[in-house]
């Protein structure tokens, strides 16, 4: 049987060579008609990852939409039909790509393509008409991402659609709002979504500056996500919450806090947050005594606390020691670390 | 090059006392990579045209690493090369394919590898300041970003390939390098990681895009250190590999942009190095050469090439020593920078 296969993938071979060749002679005559759309399709349906090929067919649309533009300046198209066929093409396409998508959902150059048809809508067209292209897009998006939650394409390609929905070309609006809830969502369905968990951070960000959130909105705001994170907590292994909430420590951090979403806490207030922290990962000992992440967080709520403070006690350091003492027995792979900050800690 | 996968797969061999030290089939790693480019027979040799020019800096750089830097023709390399510019000075990935960034930069490492920048000059390709030219055209002088190609797709891969090539060339002077550099800064994550855009989460391959960038623009001041090689660190799984995102599997390409990036910011020692070294032996085909993702899979030259960059600078005995910024033998980076003073 292997014969067989070979000679069969040798057919294939010269199927698509010729296919490519067949093209590339018509590209160099500079003949960018409908037919050599169709064999882009076939190559592309074979092979998505041909970018060359990806770039002559944006190349084939440029041209028939600037024949259509030409058609409503000159020869008199009404708009309504300009926009009309703009929009069959444009359409036609996303639909084109929607099973190669399914088929290649990490492949870059398919939604390169789609966004570079969503930009064309845009430009061309009225919002009114270029905006329900990108609310089905938005869908498209959702169903990716809960096929698979951590698509990292996925959740860049979600983040471009919002940002063309809430910009004055469509008639947007800010969506963060919307959007938080989409990550709560996410994060219900699997805690352990650090994608979701990120896109949290930035979004709270920008809606406190939205609404120029005095101080205490910030704070309520920030309450709100550590009551959502010692919830999810529960489960201590999860590394995904643990950068969570460290991300949420920064707000504590003299250094960091400019950028966070309190920024403006005083120094008795970073304390008592801090502490408040020390004391709900202390009570996670009671259960858990074998998970890394909790010694690593008692040693930097503990570090958070000397940092404000300017100081570190003898009782604390003797603590601090023996968190480090339990977490090199549990932590081998980064021995280096541990001992290196046991060094820089003088203990 | 081509970046047919397989035919083995990477594993240790079944018989094979498991308490025997791994090691490195050197001489099988450098006919695997030498054969590649009579694969001609397989479909998928064809389909991976789009890749051919980074295949070339893949093979040839593993081959250089495995102290084998003449098993290649130099002349033909030379003459491929040549033959995917474009008439913008960018290289496409193969003759007949368009410009792009990414392939322009392996042009580059390319002739730089084998001594040849100079054939930039001869006559009809238009001088390094050409190829120059080019990269630094796909920089948006407003926000300091770096596309692809003309369609525009942004993503700091692109920023450090134009740092990568350009240093290379002596030529940094044509981009903005400030406001690049104020857009890696706004890439940068409060777990001290990197994303491909201002708003994305953190990622290993960013980690090594967005450092390679600022060690090349001498900015490494700019990294928060400790977050980022605690970050960095927390890759490390169980049976040694790296992943590139929190619960993600392990790969070898990761122990690259992991590894490098460690190198980068001098915390190497943040992981266990020989569990990696390893990890990575355990990813060889012991009998047909090359190396995979992970034990099991396929091994194609993209895993093999970034497996012995790890190895090396992990210190493992037999390999030349590579430069974590540019992934490319570190006397070559010390020729190249040398020339360029």
């Amino acid at each position: 049987m292997p014969n067989h296969g070979k000679s069969r993938e040798a057919k294939e071979i010269k199927r698509y060579r010729e296919l490519v060749e067949a093209f590339q002679a018509q590209v160099r005559d500079g003949d960018f008609t409908p037919e050599l759309l169709q064999k882009t399709a076939e190559i592309l349906n074979t092979n998505p990852e041909y970018y060359t090929i990806w770039n002559h067919r944006r190349r084939i649309y440029v041209n028939e939409f600037n024949s259509i533009q030409h058609q409503y300046s000159e020869c008199g198209l009404t708009a309504e039909h300009r926009d009309g066929q703009i929009l069959d093409i444009i359409q036609l396409d996303l639909q084109f790509l929607l099973p190669l998508l399914m088929q290649f959902p990490k492949c870059y150059w398919i939604w390169n393509h789609r966004i570079w048809l969503l930009d064309q809508a845009t430009s061309l067209l009225p919002a009114a008409k270029a905006r329900p292209i990108w609310e089905e897009e938005l869908r498209l998006a959702g169903k990716m991402l809960s096929r698979d939650n951590r698509n990292f394409h996925g959740w860049g390609y979600r983040r471009m659609i919002i940002n063309s929905l809430e910009s004055e070309a469509l008639n947007g609006k800010s969506m963060a709002a919307d959007e938080l809830d989409y990550t709560k969502k996410m994060i219900s369905t699997n805690l352990s979504n650090f994608s979701a968990w990120h896109n949290r951070t930035k979004l709270i960000l920008r809606i406190l500056d939205e609404k120029c959130a005095d101080d205490d909105e910030r704070k309520q705001m920030l309450d709100e996500e550590l009551a959502l994170i010692h919830k999810a907590l529960c489960d201590p292994y999860d590394q995904s919450l643990w950068f969570y909430h460290q991300n949420l420590l920064c707000a504590f951090d003299p250094d960091q806090a400019s950028e966070t979403l309190a920024p403006r806490l005083t120094s008795a207030e970073r304390l008592e947050y801090v502490f408040e922290e020390l004391e709900f990962i202390k009570e996670m000992l009671d259960d858990v005594t074998d998970c890394k992440w909790i010694y690593q967080a008692l040693i930097e709520c503990r570090l958070l606390i000397a940092k404000i403070q300017h100081g570190m006690s003898k009782q604390d350091q003797e603590e601090v020691k023996a968190w480090l003492t339990e977490l090199r027995k549990l932590d081998k792979l980064r021995d280096g670390r541990w001992v290196e900050l046991g060094q820089k800690l003088g203990i | 090059m081509a970046l047919v996968s397989g035919p083995g797969r990477g594993g240790v061999p079944a018989g094979r006392d498991p308490a025997q030290e791994p090691y490195l089939v050197t001489e099988k790693h450098v006919n695997y990579i030498k054969s590649l480019d009579t694969r001609k027979d397989e479909l998928e040799y064809w389909l991976t045209e789009h890749l051919r020019l980074n295949g070339v800096y893949w093979g040839l750089t593993a081959l250089h690493l495995l102290g084998q830097p003449d098993a290649l023709p130099r002349e033909d390399i030379i003459k491929y090369v040549m033959s995917c510019q474009s008439e913008n000075g960018g290289f496409g990935a193969a003759p007949r394919h368009d410009a792009h960034m990414l392939s322009t930069v392996s042009a580059v490492q390319i002739l730089a590898t084998v001594d040849a920048l100079d054939e930039l000059e001869s006559e009809g390709h238009g001088g390094r300041i050409k190829i120059g030219k080019y990269i630094a055209g796909l920089q948006n002088r407003e926000t300091g970003t770096f596309a692809g190609d003309e369609w525009g797709e942004t993503d700091t891969r692109f920023l450090y390939g134009a740092f990568n090539a350009l240093s290379l060339l002596n030529l940094m002077y044509l981009i903005d390098v400030h406001k690049a550099v104020a857009h890696v800064q706004a890439c940068r994550n409060f777990d001290g990681g990197y994303g491909v855009d201002p708003e994305a989460e953190s990622h290993a391959g960013q980690a090594f895009t967005c450092v390679g960038a600022l060690a090349i623009a001498g900015h490494l001041d700019l990294v928060d250190r400790d977050r980022l090689g605690a970050w960095l660190s927390e890759r490390q799984l169980e049976n040694g590999g790296l992943n590139g995102r929190p619960e993600k599997l392990e790969d070898v390409c990761y122990s690259w942009w992991v590894l490098s990036s460690l190198a980068m910011i001098d915390r190497l020692h943040w992981i266990d190095g020989k569990k990696l070294s390893a990890f990575i032996l355990r990813c060889q085909d012991y009998e047909g050469g090359g190396i995979s993702d992970r034990p099991g899979d396929m091994v194609d030259v993209f895993h093999t090439v970034f497996g012995l960059a790890g190895l090396s600078l992990l210190g493992f005995p037999g390999l030349v020593a590579v430069d974590p910024v540019y992934c490319m033998p570190k006397h070559i980076i010390q020729r190249c920078i040398q020339k360029s003073r």
